[in-house]
């Protein structure tokens, strides 16, 4: 197969979306994003991985979840999936969240943010709630846009802004380094090895 | 009758297309796709087959045949399209191709029109008199009582097609929107008046119907019933209940846009037993209810027959597990006009659906604009 390898993309939020899609696109020329599921939550996901892997012998799937309380991604894998996993399958679990590989980039970030690098934690993957430990850096933005945009108001139902995932979104596709972010997040970092080591095997010919 | 397939070439937005059509039809696609424009081929046969229709005002109509013909279209630029007819056994298949007059008025004319019956050939043009008079091409037999008895059955059932389109507002102010209105009302400016138009029992007897379907979505609304006033026009009525012992009576112009759209649905679904053509059906309607749609839609059409083709966003009309992917046609915006595909012809739809996936989660996905992330940019 020459050319870049046409790959369907299945996450659980808008957030994974921005991050997968921005590594597919650094990685040059090796894959051609086709169709994005993503009708919210990790319900929807792992309710549907199983058409995914299903699915997966035709067009490659590119699968992006957070990790959340399982003890390790291997766990999420065996107890999600009924059937063996599909080689073209590729479900990548982040410690714990999403938001962890966004904090990973601490200079881009804080920079964004307009803080110190200093006030971003070393060790991403050990947060227990990146996404807390993200709101609660942006609310020590000095920028007031970015403040009321990501941070829920006090006294609100909502756990985020009401601009979270758009302005989130905009850093992931102007500002984040993925390559600078790996180096504090090995699930990343792991992620974008396999991204560049993975070979499809086509059952029919020629794909979809 | 049903329409089996559909063969296009250079309509609006399709440069090619040929499909199977079940009986019922799920349009979807992402915005300026050209769903609406694939629902119009079929309104398009029934302009040129209606009385005081034809040819000429059916393009004249849509701006002329310069606005039919697919931007895409370059060396072959006929606009063609083949319907394909089913009933009782038969197969009619007519087809028609469009050309424009190369000089003079640029009258849109007939390159072609055809019409078989099973493997006869009822009718092929230009024929000897098409061409010692090339000015006949300018109209279809379609059109032509004395020269349509042989598929008089065809003709009926074009004529018969109906399109809805219900817009709330031009049904409860009707007299803000003057003017001479559009052809065959799908926007539902004259509803009361076709309301009013309809035999007493028959409407009596629809309205039950309504009603009993609308106070599932609407539980306080009851007694919808047909009236007139002082000045003698029609009105649609109800009884709104509240905490007084006799409830409101309500008349269309305090119904809510919902209320509105699924009465103005369930109407037409009980009308008629041609082709019906529904325009997002969903609009306006509660989520939960949406959802019940697709079974309501299969009921109502189990007694009478008939087919319908229904343009949808809706996730959540596109859940119920009953709709396979032979009824869902996807649209794919390129630079060489849209694709139309059956969602069961994809591979990768019918590994999801095997997966257990709904069509909506199977299906909708590819329906999304690629670029649609650069709207997280826009400030």
């Amino acid at each position: 197969m020459n050319g870049p390898i046409p790959i369907n993309i299945a996450v659980e939020d808008a957030l994974t979306e921005s991050l997968l899609f921005k590594l597919l696109n650094t990685l040059p020329n090796l894959y051609a994003p086709r169709t994005i599921y993503n009708r919210g939550g990790n319900g929807y996901l792992r309710r549907n991985v199983n058409g995914f892997n299903l699915a997966a012998r035709g067009t490659p799937f590119l699968i992006g979840t957070d990790l959340d309380r399982y003890e390790c991604p291997p766990r999420l894998i065996e107890d999600w999936l009924l059937q063996p996993k599909h080689h073209n399958l590729l479900l990548r679990v982040a410690v714990r969240q999403a938001e962890a590989w966004v904090l990973a980039d601490k200079e881009n970030f804080a920079a964004f943010l307009g803080i110190r690098p200093s006030m971003i934690r070393e060790d991403v993957e050990s947060i227990q709630d990146a996404k807390r430990e993200l709101i609660q850096l942006a609310a020590r933005s000095r920028r007031r846009v970015l403040r009321e945009d990501i941070c829920p108001p006090l006294h609100s139902t909502r756990r985020v802004g009401p601009n979270y995932n758009a302005r989130l979104a905009a850093f992931i596709q102007q500002l984040w380094d993925p390559n600078a972010a790996r180096q504090r997040a090995a699930s990343l970092s792991r992620t974008i090895d396999r991204l560049l080591a993975f070979r499809p095997t086509w059952l029919r010919a020629g794909g979809t | 009758m049903t329409i089996k397939k559909l063969i296009l070439r250079n309509w609006r937005n399709f440069q090619t297309v040929e499909v199977e059509l079940e009986q019922r039809v799920f349009v979807a696609g992402p915005n300026a796709s050209g769903k609406s424009n694939l629902l119009d081929v079929f309104a398009f046969l029934r302009d040129i087959a209606k009385a005081g229709g034809g040819l000429q005002k059916a393009v004249s109509e849509r701006g002329g045949l310069s606005k039919l013909r697919c931007l895409a279209a370059r060396r072959y630029p006929d606009v063609e399209v083949e319907v394909h007819v089913a009933d009782n056994g038969t197969t009619w298949s007519y087809a028609i191709g469009i050309k424009q007059e190369t000089r003079g008025y640029r009258l849109p004319l007939l390159a072609y029109e055809r019409v078989m019956k099973g493997d006869e050939t009822i009718l092929t043009r230009p024929n000897d008199e098409d061409k010692a008079d090339p000015l006949r091409l300018s109209q279809t037999h379609l059109e032509q009582i004395n020269a349509n008895a042989k598929f008089r059955d065809l003709v009926r059932f074009f004529e018969s097609i109906s399109y809805l389109h219900l817009v709330p507002q031009l049904l409860r102010h009707p007299e803000a929107f003057s003017g001479p209105g559009v052809p065959g009302d799908p926007f539902g400016k004259s509803f009361l008046e076709k309301v009013a138009r309809t035999p007493e029992a028959t409407r009596r007897s629809r309205l039950g119907r309504i009603e009993a379907a609308l106070r599932i979505a609407v539980p306080q609304l009851k007694e919808l019933k047909h009236t007139k006033d002082e000045a003698g026009i029609p009105h649609l009525e109800a009884v709104y209940e509240h905490w007084r012992p006799h409830g409101a009576r309500q008349r269309e112009d305090q119904f809510s846009d919902g209320t509105l759209r699924l009465l103005g649905l369930l109407w037409s679904l009980l009308e008629g037993d041609s082709l019906l053509l529904l325009e997002e059906p969903e609009l306006s309607l509660n989520a939960g209810i949406v959802r019940k749609l697709p079974g309501l839609m299969y009921r109502l059409q189990r007694q009478k027959r008939r087919q319908i083709i229904i343009s949808t966003h809706s996730p959540d009309l596109l859940s119920d597990p009953g709709i396979g992917g032979e009824e869902v046609l996807l649209l794919t915006p390129s630079n060489e006009g849209t694709h139309v595909a059956l969602a069961s012809s994809l591979s990768d739809v019918r590994d999801l659906l095997e997966g257990g996936l709904t069509i909506a989660e199977a299906a909708l996905p590819k329906t999304v604009p690629p670029s649609v992330g650069q709207l997280d940019l826009f400030e």
